[in-house]
């Protein structure tokens, strides 16, 4: 199932602005890892996953309808 | 008493303006169970990094996340402190250094409650709302904001 990435802040420089789609990302390890490989420069990134706009630790099975974020540190104010 | 509250939009394209600001204010006359009112400003700071002058900060937010945070921190401050009300304004987009770019508003009957509401939101709308800044300097170049 394809899932839709999207990323903000310092990430959009490596991953620019539109949503990217990944295919066969059956869990968050399995797409980070696949979007490691695409994005080098994300590999040494400090961000956070949101899926669904939640916040996930740990390895989180994706459906391909979620919507999953990487969130740089957040700099709000 | 428990409140119900809607999930609000804090957005605001471009800076707050100090007329925007005052209207708020003068809104709050006909509350007068109100004793006190805090309010916190952010202004964009002109920064100078190895000689580079900060001339503006590009915000950008995944709004919907961020207003649902908003929304938990807003209802969990109201379940903390007695508050009469509290309203949230932060920019998006090119806020120019002098310019507010946050406005945090909180009233209750006595001083303390809002002093403390409005200090604990701020710090909460600064660690947990996913709200990122570009800080554009005068030559053009640029470096991502980092919250301290």
């Amino acid at each position: 199932m394809p899932v839709q990435v999207i990323v903000f802040g310092q990430l959009t420089d490596i991953l620019g602005h539109q949503p990217v789609t990944m295919e066969d990302a059956p869990d968050t390890n399995t797409l980070i890892r696949r979007l490691n490989q695409r994005y080098p420069a994300l590999v040494n990134a400090p961000y956070i996953i949101a899926v669904d706009k939640k916040i996930v630790t740990g390895n989180t099975t994706l459906t391909g309808g979620n919507a999953v974020a990487l969130l740089p540190p957040f700099a709000g104010g | 008493m428990a409140t119900e509250h809607k999930i609000r939009n804090i957005f605001t394209t471009g800076p707050i303006s100090a007329s925007f600001i005052a209207d708020s204010i003068q809104k709050h006359d006909t509350k007068t169970n109100i004793g006190g009112h805090s309010i916190f400003l952010g202004q964009v700071r002109a920064d100078v990094i190895d000689g580079n002058k900060v001339a503006a900060i590009e915000y950008t937010a995944y709004e919907e996340m961020a207003l649902e945070k908003m929304h938990q921190i807003r209802e969990a401050i109201f379940a903390k402190y007695p508050l009469v009300c509290m309203h949230v304004h932060h920019s998006l987009g090119k806020i120019a250094a002098g310019e507010i770019c946050l406005f945090v508003f909180t009233s209750s009957a006595h001083r303390r409650e809002a002093i403390d509401a409005c200090t604990e939101t701020v710090e909460r709308i600064k660690a947990e709302l996913p709200i990122w800044g570009k800080e554009i300097f005068e030559n053009e170049s640029y470096q991502w904001k980092e919250n301290r």
